[in-house]
């Protein structure tokens, strides 16, 4: 059990610092996606089960497809490139 | 500011706060091993009290029940706030065009993709009800199932297309349930005061241990947060979608 | 490993502002106000728990069997889910102000460069 929830923090601050530094926001998307999961296994290890539910919903599905929908949006209504803008990478 | 001046300014903040918050971190107890004089009561009194067997249903919906709605009407605050947003420069208009991105059209869906929504969209929106439903009884409740069944619409989304979506889930009626469910929880705050209780006592009886309505007003108020969960989440869904969307020539912006 | 959900929790709130320092992009930042946000579910979690007992439900566990505390997760439920719509509207100001000024890195847009 010790170990199990030690390995679990680890796994949340891991996936935390890969959320932040994952600087494009299409790569923090599934970086977001994993930390919730993480999360939602610690919550259930922390005998949580009501927040692991929470949890598992809104940070691994809903959130993460608003970030998607709003990304999708954002290549969309993208102003005519102005000179100087850098290409962007992997659009 | 410039950058490097926010960096400074940021980096000498943190080391000024470091040393207290390592030195709360040293202090906290272990985990795991300390008293906890507010779980341990509600855990002896509620479900004798309050005959659920959920003590964090118990928690939100009755002993802490004026704080929950509190957070509802965030909830509800923060979902009409975003819809504002974006329909203030959309417009209240609303196409049926399929959703086009760019000069790119999009790829048709494969017969898996439709073929696996059918079969999930329907039995995810039955458990999200069966969540909200059971809330006295097991994990679950009123959030998490709202959520399940909001997300679950948009499963309708994906496999069905844009047009049978919209037809389908119709704005008015998330609407509905975003302000009718926030509405059903303050109004049975009333509705005990009628009795000469204070605003949102438990008048109701408190039915059978285990049952599905057991807790007096906890199924009252849990279903309605069930409601507006489901529709804050459906209505998010549908605005943001929405916006991944190119308006058609002519149409209203 | 006593104090390692405490430093966790920290960590997280740590490592979310400093994203939220070098953010060079809007969508990025509200991530990494996430971030910070889950410290907190770590650390109120933590407090509630104890060694040995089960969850606060029950439902196949007779009343009077020890379980860990149900306040603290009755705040970190609600708010897991309020803060949701929260980032959404967050993210609907993101989206309305890159349709207005085209980008969506702080840095481009400060008021006196218009």
């Amino acid at each position: 059990m010790t170990a199990l929830l030690a390995g679990l923090l680890l796994l949340v601050a891991a996936t935390g610092t890969g959320v932040v530094l994952s600087r494009r926001p299409e790569r923090q998307v599934m970086a977001m996606a994993a930390n919730g999961l993480a999360l939602a296994l610690l919550f259930a290890a922390l005998q949580a089960p009501d927040v692991a539910f929470s949890q598992l919903v809104v940070g691994t599905a809903a959130v993460p497809l608003l970030f998607l929908a709003v990304l999708a949006s954002i290549r969309l209504h993208r102003p005519e490139e102005r000179p100087g803008d850098r290409p962007e990478k992997g659009a | 500011m410039s950058r490097r001046a926010r960096g400074i300014l940021a980096a000498i903040a943190a080391l000024a706060l470091a040393p207290g918050a390592l030195a709360v971190v040293r202090a906290m107890p272990p985990l795991g091993d300390h008293p906890l004089p507010y779980g341990d009561a509600v855990n002896r009194v509620a479900p004798a009290e309050r005959a659920v067997s959920n003590m964090v249903t118990a928690v939100n919906f009755d002993l802490r029940g004026f704080d929950t709605l509190g957070e509802e009407v965030m909830l509800l605050a923060a979902v009409v706030g975003a819809v504002v947003v974006l329909r203030g420069a959309r417009g209240e208009g609303v196409g049926d065009r399929p959703a086009r991105c760019g000069s790119r059209p999009i790829p048709p869906r494969s017969d898996a993709v439709v073929l696996l929504c059918r079969m999930t969209a329907p039995l995810t929106l039955i458990y999200g009800l069966y969540v909200v439903l059971h809330a006295a009884l097991t994990p679950g409740g009123g959030f998490q199932g709202g959520a399940i069944i909001g997300s679950g619409l948009v499963l309708v989304w994906l496999g069905e297309g844009y047009n049978a979506w919209r037809r389908m889930v119709p704005g008015v009626v998330l609407h509905a349930l975003e302000g009718g469910g926030a509405g059903l929880y303050a109004l049975a705050g009333f509705g005990a005061m009628l009795t000469g209780a204070a605003y949102l006592a438990n008048m109701l009886p408190l039915g059978d241990w285990g049952s599905i309505l057991s807790g007096g007003m906890i199924p009252v108020v849990n279903f309605g947060v069930g409601l507006a969960v489901s529709g804050a989440f459906g209505m998010l869904f549908l605005e943001f979608l929405e916006e991944t969307r190119e308006p058609e020539k002519g149409e209203e912006q | 490993m006593s104090a390692l959900p405490w430093s966790v929790a920290l960590w997280l709130f740590a490592i979310g502002f400093y994203g939220m320092i070098t953010s060079r992009h809007y969508v990025h930042l509200i991530g990494c106000l996430s971030v910070m946000q889950s410290g907190t579910y770590v650390l109120l979690l933590s407090a509630g728990f104890r060694w040995g007992a089960g969850p606060p439900v029950f439902a196949d566990h007779p009343p009077g069997t020890p379980a860990v505390d149900p306040v603290v997760q009755a705040l970190v439920l609600t708010d897991i889910v309020v803060g949701a719509a929260v980032t959404a509207l967050l993210l609907a100001l993101a989206l309305q102000l890159h349709k207005r000024r085209g980008t969506l890195d702080p840095e481009e847009l400060r008021p006196m460069r218009r």
